[in-house]
């Protein structure tokens, strides 16, 4: 839940206008009748009739007609008063100064009157303005592409800011699990205003879910105002406002925004389903492609062990000394690289389950390299490895038994593709540019691989794409390589063979001090 | 002994399969790709294929088709668990059999003997045969008349025809959709149940109601084995 804190003054503003109307009005009396009194006895009666009408359009134009009638009255008092002999009497002489005095009246009543309606006007031109600016910045807010509770937390505080009640509460049906009862519970999502009292939570939350078809109604508590938030005609949520009294123009204006509000509401709760939907259906489509691969792959040492060990029984007699080594030697290697694949899929998922940390240590290329071929537990003799890094090359920082795999994963494909007798080749260096990374490329003089194959190689998919390469092994060297901040690529610009590249971190700091 | 092409890009299987096939006495030949085995096939002239569906190049089942362009050579097609649906398409692209790896020597000799000797029936004469032979069946192709040991079978037309049809691919597995378009005729191919009550029909009036002549491939279809009955007819 989230509580906004904002404070609504749309009342006592009104008040202060009115009383500093009244103020405007009475100090410009005063200022012009000290400024006219010196010269009565001079002017014509007419003149203090004429300019005794500035203080009520002016009190009328800041205030509204409060204060014009304010002004009307001192006007009148201080005209028959000061102004109309005999002086200091509200008593008046002659028949003209009665019509003066009578003419005055009339016309400020009627010019406040007309002003205040002409102010009023304008007012509420201002306020439908404000009203559907408020609209149009809500509903900028509510198509916006945040998440349910941002949303929520928006509304509120608009409504809040709009309305000042003394808190605005959202209701929404209880997302968490556990209080899936048999009636679906009520929590308060977001919040502006005071903070609600655990009372005041009770109360919005009780009812245990009953689709109050409420529109728009007062209900239990001190002028307590409660919005349904409908979606063709199945209820959202609900809006609260305490203490708040409603004019008409402001209840439609609420009901406005409530419509607003459960429309986006059902849309973000709609998104997010289907955020976790899609999510879900990610993880469906990379378990099968790991099903799928991890079968391909486990099956293929499988099935030349199952054959040797079965030829060994079935025509012993007529091995030679030479081919019965050969088929040992060739049980034992399959063994092990099958053993490599169940460790190897078993870190990757583990990876992808976020149950396996990485434990970066500090290592040179070399024991990398070194631990990659047993690994490999002979599988790529030394002899077929070129291995070439320059003597200034930083020391790695990464997770040794990680990426010995994925040294281990490349190289194993590099000679699985290549003519027996060719060499592959290694290289390590500093990266270009700046970044505290070494680059560790591995080339051999296989069949190469074809444009629209080199994403591709690294996925769990195809057994037969790119060359035969495709399979757990690259796929699983791209996890273990993206989990140290990596990339993996195939170089581009090699057309003879293959060149598998991709970058580990160095030890920056360990590189600068030994 | 006979002159085996081993087609497979796993080098191991490949090690595995040329040392065990060689001190049974054949002779081996090995290719790594698809277009390697086209070659062997067309130079070397291998007595049988050993071929895994799984290659770099050319896939398996276009191996298949392309070697049946111009060779009879039977074809052994090596298939993984789950591969169900390429394994049928393997055989209606010509393949004779299947073995599913992983696999032991013992029942890849059992698949090749039969494939082989499959071969053999169907090199005894020319396509035009007037008469087969697959063990103690004899049919006679002109006069619609089949004997099991000498005995006469009585059969319907329908009956008879799919016997003529597996006999003529005695040793081959059979799909049921190369049945049905055969036996039934091209508008069907769907209809495998047909093909269970005629195989059944036949197996009894055969005396092979355990269908160890009139094999069931589960999931695939049916294959008659050259010589692995003796049985009589049921009367």
């Amino acid at each position: 839940m989230t509580h906004v804190n904002t404070s609504g003054l749309a009342t006592k503003a009104t008040y202060q206008r009115t009383a500093l109307g009244i103020a405007v009005t009475l100090a410009s009396l005063g200022a012009l009748l000290a400024l006219l009194l010196p010269f009565r006895a001079h002017l014509s009666t007419t003149i203090p009739a004429l300019v005794f009408v500035l203080p009520v359009l002016v009190g009328t134009v800041v205030g509204g007609l409060l204060p014009g009638v304010v002004g009307a009255l001192g006007g009148f008092l201080v005209y028959d008063l000061f102004f109309l002999p005999p002086y200091n009497t509200l008593t008046v002489r002659s028949a003209e100064d009665w019509t003066a005095l009578g003419v005055y009246a009339v016309v400020v009543l009627v010019v406040s009157q007309v002003v205040a309606k002409l102010r009023s006007a304008r007012e509420e031109a201002e306020r439908r303005t404000q009203e559907s600016e408020r609209l149009y910045d809500l509903s900028q807010t509510l198509i916006g592409d945040l998440t349910l509770s941002e949303l929520l937390t928006h509304m509120v505080a608009t409504v809040q800011t709009v309305f000042a009640p003394r808190w605005t509460a959202l209701v929404l049906p209880a997302t968490d699990p556990s209080d899936r009862g048999s009636t679906a519970a009520l929590e308060v999502a977001a919040s502006a205003g005071k903070p609600l009292t655990p009372e005041d939570v009770a109360s919005v939350t009780s009812g245990g879910g009953q689709a109050r078809s409420l529109g728009l109604l007062d209900d239990a508590g001190p002028r307590r105002v409660s919005v349904a938030l409908v979606v063709s005609h199945r209820p959202v949520g609900m809006l609260v406002l305490q203490d708040v009294q409603l004019v008409e123009h402001e209840r439609s204006l609420l009901g406005t925004f409530a419509n607003q509000a459960a429309l986006a509401v059902d849309r973000a709760q709609l998104s997010e389903q289907a955020l976790r939907a899609r999510l879900l259906e990610e993880i469906d489509r990379w378990r099968r492609a790991l099903m799928g691969a991890a079968s391909h792959d486990l099956r293929t040492p499988l099935a030349s062990i199952k054959t040797a060990v079965s030829s060994m029984r079935q025509v012993d007699a007529q091995l030679s000394p030479a081919d019965r080594a050969e088929l040992l030697e060739l049980i034992e290697l399959q063994s092990d690289r099958l053993a490599r694949l169940v460790t190897n899929l078993l870190d990757m998922t583990r990876l992808e389950a976020g149950a396996l940390e990485l434990r970066p240590t500090t290592v040179s290329f070399s024991d990398l390299f070194d631990d990659a071929l047993a690994l490999l537990g002979g599988i790529v003799a030394p002899g077929r490895v070129a291995v070439d890094a320059p003597s200034d090359l930083p020391l790695l920082h990464l997770d040794h038994v990680l990426m010995s795999q994925v040294l281990a994963n490349v190289l194993e494909n590099a000679e699985r593709l290549s003519p027996p007798s060719s060499v592959i080749q290694v290289t390590a260096r500093r990266a270009p540019r700046d970044a505290p990374l070494v680059e560790i490329a591995v080339t051999d003089e296989g069949p190469g691989i074809a444009r629209e194959d080199r994403e591709s190689v690294f996925e769990m998919f195809s057994q037969n794409g790119g060359g035969g390469r495709a399979g757990l092994g690259l796929a699983i060297a791209k996890a273990f390589v993206e989990a140290h901040g990596g990339l993996i690529w195939i170089d581009p610009e090699v057309t003879h063979g293959a060149r598998i590249v991709f970058t580990v971190p160095a030890a920056t700091r360990v590189a600068a001090t030994v | 002994m006979s002159k085996v092409l081993v087609v497979d890009d796993d080098p191991s299987l490949l090690k595995a399969l040329r040392i065990g096939l060689t001190a049974r006495g054949d002779d081996v030949l090995v290719a790594h790709s698809g277009a390697e085995a086209i070659n062997q096939v067309a130079l070397a002239g291998p007595d049988l294929v050993i071929l895994d569906l799984g290659l770099p190049d050319i896939d398996g089942l276009e191996v298949c088709r392309r070697v049946r362009e111009f060779s009879d050579v039977p074809i052994v097609v090596l298939s993984a668990y789950g591969d169900e649906r390429r394994k049928v398409d393997a055989l209606d692209s010509g393949a004779d059999d299947f073995v599913t790896k992983p696999f032991g020597m013992a029942e890849l000799e059992a698949r090749l003997r039969v494939a082989l000797r499959h071969v053999a029936a169907r090199s005894d004469g020319s396509e035009k045969a007037t008469t087969l032979e697959v063990g103690n069946l004899d049919i006679d192709l002109v006069h619609h008349m089949a004997t099991l040991s000498g005995s006469p079978l009585q059969l319907t037309a329908k009956e008879f025809e799919l016997l003529a049809y597996l006999a003529r691919h005695a040793g081959k597995v059979c799909t049921h959709h190369m049945i049905l378009k055969d036996v039934w005729g091209p508008g069907y191919g769907a209809e495998s149940n047909y093909v269970r009550v005629y195989t059944h029909r036949l197996r009894k009036k055969m005396g092979d109601e355990e269908g160890q002549m009139l094999k069931t491939i589960p999931g695939v279809g049916y294959q008659l084995v050259p010589g692995a009955h003796s049985g009589v007819p049921n009367e």
